[in-house]
């Protein structure tokens, strides 16, 4: 046996395809679609603003920002990106975004709103980071509470804020204790609330253990659970849908 | 504040585990360096210990108990216990404080009735948060303090921390690939913050006897190898990690530059870099923490360890006994092989068996190797004229080394990416000053909260 066989580099079997992306509608849309696809935050206003000589702000969003971001999902999805790639694609998207939305003169209407926090004594919020980003670049608007959030300001947030889906991420088995107290004082208050939970050693069969609470692998789960929330898809089903 | 000019090692060949050029005595006749290697077992409290002091309190004394009489029963000749905050110890210094004296007072027993060596590693959570408060001034900072006090004055032996300073900026950059970010956040906020830090743990160390251990970058160049995750996962690539630890060893020498003595943390994977420029004991983690994370070094990072430990492993019951006992076996076997091989004249040929198992690995796992460490070390020291000199020459010399071994094979992917990391890394101002107003103007307006005075500037 030689000693290049004591192991075995799978990553080197899964050489993956060329980066494909879909076309849009006209060269201006394309470049717009192209610098989210390539993360450009740089150049994303100045494209954008050229593409408003021949399309209305909305058009925009929809065939430049919003269908560059779901290539990007896409190619997440099959592993052809990694997640900086991803995130930097987000960061141009959201700019892009701002831009539009100031032609406009309004916020476009968001998809609904998602409360993130990390837990009480955590200070690793990275996890969260990412979840707010990705929720953003989907059309969420993220009410984020930080880390190191006490149980009270969760509850307090999530009355006045009344969002469709609520997340916590802890790093530590000794943080994540308070998701349950969050989930019991949301029952007790009468808050039926889909409440994601991940992170570090945060396990499916703890989260699973409480009522509202919903096991989050990844961080690419928290977009489509939140349109579930949205949709009005009881947290049941949802946990039915991705921890089961 | 005297910085290292030189390296404690000729060569990465006479590095080795076991054995440090600045042995460290402290505890109950426990000698890291001197020699031997010993095992450091780090317990976690199950979730809801945490609730109570007592209940807390009642938690650790079962756990260093089952640790400490399963070393006995095998027959180890020494054990060190890690005590590593969960946040409500640091929180409260007399849990922390009285947590320390409950696990000496219990080491003392066994070392009263069997002899046995042993020390307790106190290490205090760094709470702070950079981008919320100012991290020199602040609530979180009194606790830390005041919890390293109460450690120090319960006999604690070995004061350490995972310090936190720059991560505002190094979570944001190491999430998008940014490697100018993470060399700012890192190599030069980080530095600073450990400057900061360690003039005051080591005063604290100083006035009670106690022995200034370590810090570690866990907080930063380990989010970069966590999510760089195995050899399948796409979040952050691998060779972005490896060079990651190269930056984060040089901002991990500065606790060693302030006066701290080692055995360093054993989450610092950057250790073998810092073994080969200072010459003190280390301590480091593989295979025995795979209750915590996975590790693509497992055997490799043992080859130059002094103080072998499992990063932590929460305490339940297993078929026999508890995970306090079973992972003090894991770890005292290993230990009992190294010493073997020590007292067999064999060592070299076991660190070498270490280091092939896994070498060629991962890129991450590469440049901690002995060889690769000592060639990274001799760049941080030959440019140790400011903190952002030494760390972009560490980071350069990481790349260039992968890039240069063709059996260090990458995915055209994890290639493309170095290319471009060491073209950035090469194409960054020359003086410290202008790389920090560089970052200023675009950290400030991409991190919310970023505040350089956090940082002296």
């Amino acid at each position: 046996m030689a000693i290049a066989e004591v192991f075995v580099r799978y990553d080197l079997k899964e050489e993956l395809g060329e980066k494909k992306v879909a076309a849009a509608k006209d060269p201006l849309l394309q470049k717009v679609m192209d610098a989210v696809v390539e993360g450009d935050e740089d150049n994303i206003i100045a494209l954008v603003n050229e593409a408003f000589k021949s399309h209305d702000p909305m058009v925009v969003i929809r065939e430049g920002l919003v269908k560059a971001m779901d290539e990007v999902s896409r190619l997440w999805n099959e592993g052809i990106y990694y997640l900086p790639q991803t995130l930097i694609s987000s960061d141009a998207m959201l700019a892009g975004l701002e831009e539009c939305e100031r032609k406009m003169g309004k916020s476009m209407e968001r998809k609904g709103v998602v409360v993130t926090h990390t837990a009480e004594g955590d200070i690793h919020d990275l996890g969260q980071q990412i979840v707010n980003a990705l929720l953003r670049a989907n059309g969420f608007e993220v009410v984020d509470l930080g880390k190191d959030v006490p149980v009270d300001d969760v509850v307090e947030a999530v009355k006045q804020y009344k969002p469709a889906m609520v997340t916590g991420t802890a790093l530590m088995t000794t943080t994540m204790t308070a998701f349950q107290k969050i989930a019991n004082r949301f029952k007790r208050d009468g808050i039926e609330v889909p409440f994601v939970c991940g992170g570090g050693a945060v396990a499916l069969e703890w989260v699973t253990s409480f009522d509202l609470g919903i096991y989050g692998k990844e961080a690419q789960e928290a977009p489509p659970m939140a349109d579930d929330a949205v949709d009005g898809v009881p947290w049941t089903k949802i946990r039915e849908k991705y921890n089961t | 504040m005297a910085k290292f000019t030189k390296m404690a090692y000729k060569s990465a060949d006479e590095m080795i585990f076991g054995t440090t050029k600045k042995p460290v005595k402290y505890g109950r006749d426990f000698e890291l360096g001197g020699g031997m290697v010993y095992p450091e077992i780090v317990n976690h409290p199950r979730p809801g210990s945490e609730e109570t002091k007592k209940s807390l309190m009642r938690e650790y004394e079962k756990m260093t108990q089952e640790s400490m009489e399963r070393a006995v029963t095998l027959g180890f000749p020494g054990l060190q216990v890690e005590l590593e905050h969960v946040w409500q110890m640091t929180k409260n210094p007399d849990w922390g404080g009285d947590i320390a004296g409950q696990t000496v007072r219990q080491q003392e027993d066994m070392y009263q009735k069997y002899g046995i060596k042993s020390a307790v590693r106190a290490t205090i959570a760094d709470n702070r948060k950079p981008e919320e408060e100012n991290i020199r001034d602040c609530r979180n900072l009194e606790l830390a303090l005041a919890t390293f006090e109460s450690s120090a004055k319960n006999k604690a032996d070995n004061l350490s921390m995972e310090s936190v300073g720059g991560k505002e900026i190094s979570d944001h950059s190491i999430a998008r690939g940014d490697i100018r970010g993470t060399l700012f956040g890192i190599g030069v906020l980080g530095s600073r913050d450990m400057e900061f830090m360690w003039k005051q743990i080591v005063d604290i160390a100083n006035k009670h006897g106690a022995t200034p251990g370590g810090d570690t970058n866990c907080a930063q160049a380990n989010v970069a190898m966590f999510m760089a995750g195995g050899m399948l996962d796409k979040s952050v690539s691998h060779v972005f990690a490896a060079v990651t630890r190269a930056i984060g060893a040089a901002r991990t020498l500065t606790a060693y530059e302030m006066g701290a003595k080692g055995p360093t943390k054993d989450c610092a994977y950057e250790d073998p870099i810092i073994k080969a420029i200072a010459g003190i004991p280390i301590a480091t983690e593989g295979k025995t923490c795979a209750c915590a994370h996975a590790d693509l070094q497992g055997n490799l990072i043992m080859a130059v360890t002094d103080l072998w430990s499992n990063e932590a492993v929460e305490y339940h019951d297993m078929f026999f006994g508890t995970t306090a006992g079973c992972f003090v076996e894991i770890l005292g076997y290993d230990v009992a092989l190294m010493n073997s091989a020590i007292a067999l004249g064999k060592e070299k040929d076991l660190q070498e068996m270490m280091v092939y198992s896994d070498m060629y690995r991962d890129p991450h796992t590469y440049v901690v190797a002995p060889a690769q460490a000592y060639e990274i070390g001799k760049e941080i020291v030959a440019n140790n004229t400011d903190y952002y000199s030494r760390a972009r020459a560490g980071a350069i010399c990481a790349a260039k080394l992968i890039l240069g071994d063709e059996k260090m094979r990458l995915s055209n992917y994890e290639k493309e990416d170095l290319q471009r990391i060491l073209r950035e890394l090469e194409s960054f101002p020359d003086k410290e000053a202008d790389f920090i107003d560089q970052c200023a103007a675009i950290y400030k307006k991409s991190v919310p909260g970023f505040n350089l005075g956090n940082y002296g500037l």
